[in-house]
């Protein structure tokens, strides 16, 4: 999962604080998903999902330079999905969609896992 | 060189200062938001900034509105802006470089390719520092500033500001050379040149060839005002144009408009002598299916059939008035 190839000097420290970043932005990227798919109210939802979308943008923008290739695209792919429907004939609908949310969830696992193998720092514990 | 890097992610700005710090020897100020960025260029109005890299999407002003504010600047009306985005969209990097950037870098960036980038950049700046220096465009000038305009070489770019959708030449081919085939699809390039430029870098100062530059300038991105284009200003007297959502221009009406405008506009120079600039319209080169390499090849042949045409002109006019003293 990781690039093997990166190897810039010094480069473990910054991707140390990627990780410890990303255990609290899967943690809002889950509760984000939650409001989305529990609320009716559609400032609610779009809201919520606009937030995630945020998320995941910077998400996408930095771990293909960490190494983190597959999270990054997950990412963006993520993000895409939320523009898509953002920006799409549902957008002024009180809904939200459920393939959004399963694939949301299934990138909150997949940060769990990449997290998981990483032990916690004393600062982020 | 001294950079000001201003992104939202913090970890886009650990990258980079790291980046900078380990294999550059430039030195680099952060900032995370637009707001922060102006305060920081304040603060260092003594000490300005030699390259700019801005996100595009940040809470706030985005980076295409900083890049627009650091361009109104008067330090860095023509200091290297690098956009460093995640959005590859066409619409962003169109907006991007009409707001005045030089270059784009997508995110997320492989160390190599940015540090490549930033050599480019280096390089260009340091050569426009060792050349023309920095013209400004204005319209009411003092006699003062007609005085310091440096010398202008007739057959390089020149960086022309203050006008729509008018960009460095050097952005120009960085622009052509980000976009994908699929961006290409429906791009067509063209060029204009500007008759006896050779006469006008002659006989005028710098100033007044630069004013010269920008009129024109201004009148042919008022003529393709209504549609999608983005211009550069390549030396020689030649404006190239790429234009899109499948326009193919009707180069030769476009001339003709172009030149009315012209001829409307009354222009003089520094002695109170009306001149007279026109300009020849050369082939409409479709990009599409072209490679990157030779997008660049159909770009040089819009600039060459524009400058052609500019040639065959004068030698027509030659000619006939040849055929009259023999007649």
């Amino acid at each position: 999962m990781i690039h093997q190839k990166l190897e810039l000097p010094g480069i473990e420290r910054i991707r140390t604080r990627f990780l410890e970043l990303l255990r609290e932005r899967q943690v809002s990227i889950a509760e984000h998903a939650l409001t989305a798919w529990e609320s009716d109210e559609l400032e609610k939802i779009n809201g919520s999902l606009a937030s995630a979308r945020t998320l995941l943008h910077q998400i996408a923008g930095t771990a293909g330079s960490l190494g983190f290739e597959e999270l990054g695209q997950e990412a963006r792919t993520v993000e895409t999905e939320i523009d898509d429907h953002l920006n799409g004939a549902d957008a002024d609908l009180a809904i939200c969609p459920g393939a959004l949310i399963y694939h949301m969830s299934d990138f909150v696992q997949l940060c769990q896992t990449l997290t998981a193998a990483q032990p916690e720092t004393a600062q982020s514990a | 060189m001294k950079i000001l890097a201003v992104d939202d992610d913090p970890i886009i700005l650990e990258l980079l200062a790291h980046f900078i710090d380990t294999l550059t020897d430039h030195k680099v100020v952060l900032a995370s938001c637009a707001d922060e960025a102006i305060d920081v260029i304040q603060a260092n109005a003594r000490s300005p900034f030699d390259c700019f890299l801005l996100d595009i999407q940040m809470p706030g002003t985005d980076g295409i509105t900083l890049a627009g504010k650091i361009r109104a600047m008067e330090p860095y009306t023509d200091t290297p802006i690098l956009m460093l985005t995640a959005m590859s969209e066409k619409v962003y990097i169109d907006a991007a470089f009409t707001a005045g950037a030089t270059d784009y870098v997508t995110k997320p960036f492989e160390m190599s390719e940015l540090k490549a980038r930033l050599s480019l950049v280096e390089r260009a700046f340091d050569r426009r520092k060792a050349s023309t220096g920095k013209i400004f465009a204005t319209q009411a000038v003092s006699p003062e500033y007609n005085k310091v305009t440096p010398p202008i070489n007739l057959h390089e770019p020149v960086a022309i500001y203050d006008v729509d959708n008018l960009i460095d030449f050097m952005a120009l081919e960085n622009y052509i050379q980000q976009l994908s085939r699929n961006d290409l699809f429906g791009s067509t390039a063209f060029a204009f040149t500007i008759r006896k430029i050779e006469e006008f870098h002659r006989t005028m100062s710098p100033f007044e060839f630069y004013s010269v530059l920008v009129d024109m300038g201004e009148i042919i991105s008022d003529t393709l005002g209504g549609s999608q284009f983005l211009m550069a200003y390549a030396g020689n007297g030649t404006f190239i144009c790429i234009t899109e959502s499948g326009w193919c221009p009707d180069t030769r009406a476009l001339a003709n408009s172009i030149n009315l405008t012209a001829a409307k506009t009354e222009l003089f120079d520094n002695q109170g002598q009306r001149i007279e600039p026109r300009v020849c319209a050369g082939e409409a080169i479709k990009l599409i299916w072209k490679t990157s390499a030779s997008v660049m090849d159909a770009i040089s042949a819009a600039h060459a059939s524009a400058e052609s045409a500019s040639a065959a002109y004068q030698k027509n006019q030659n000619n006939v008035w040849q055929i009259g003293l023999t007649a």
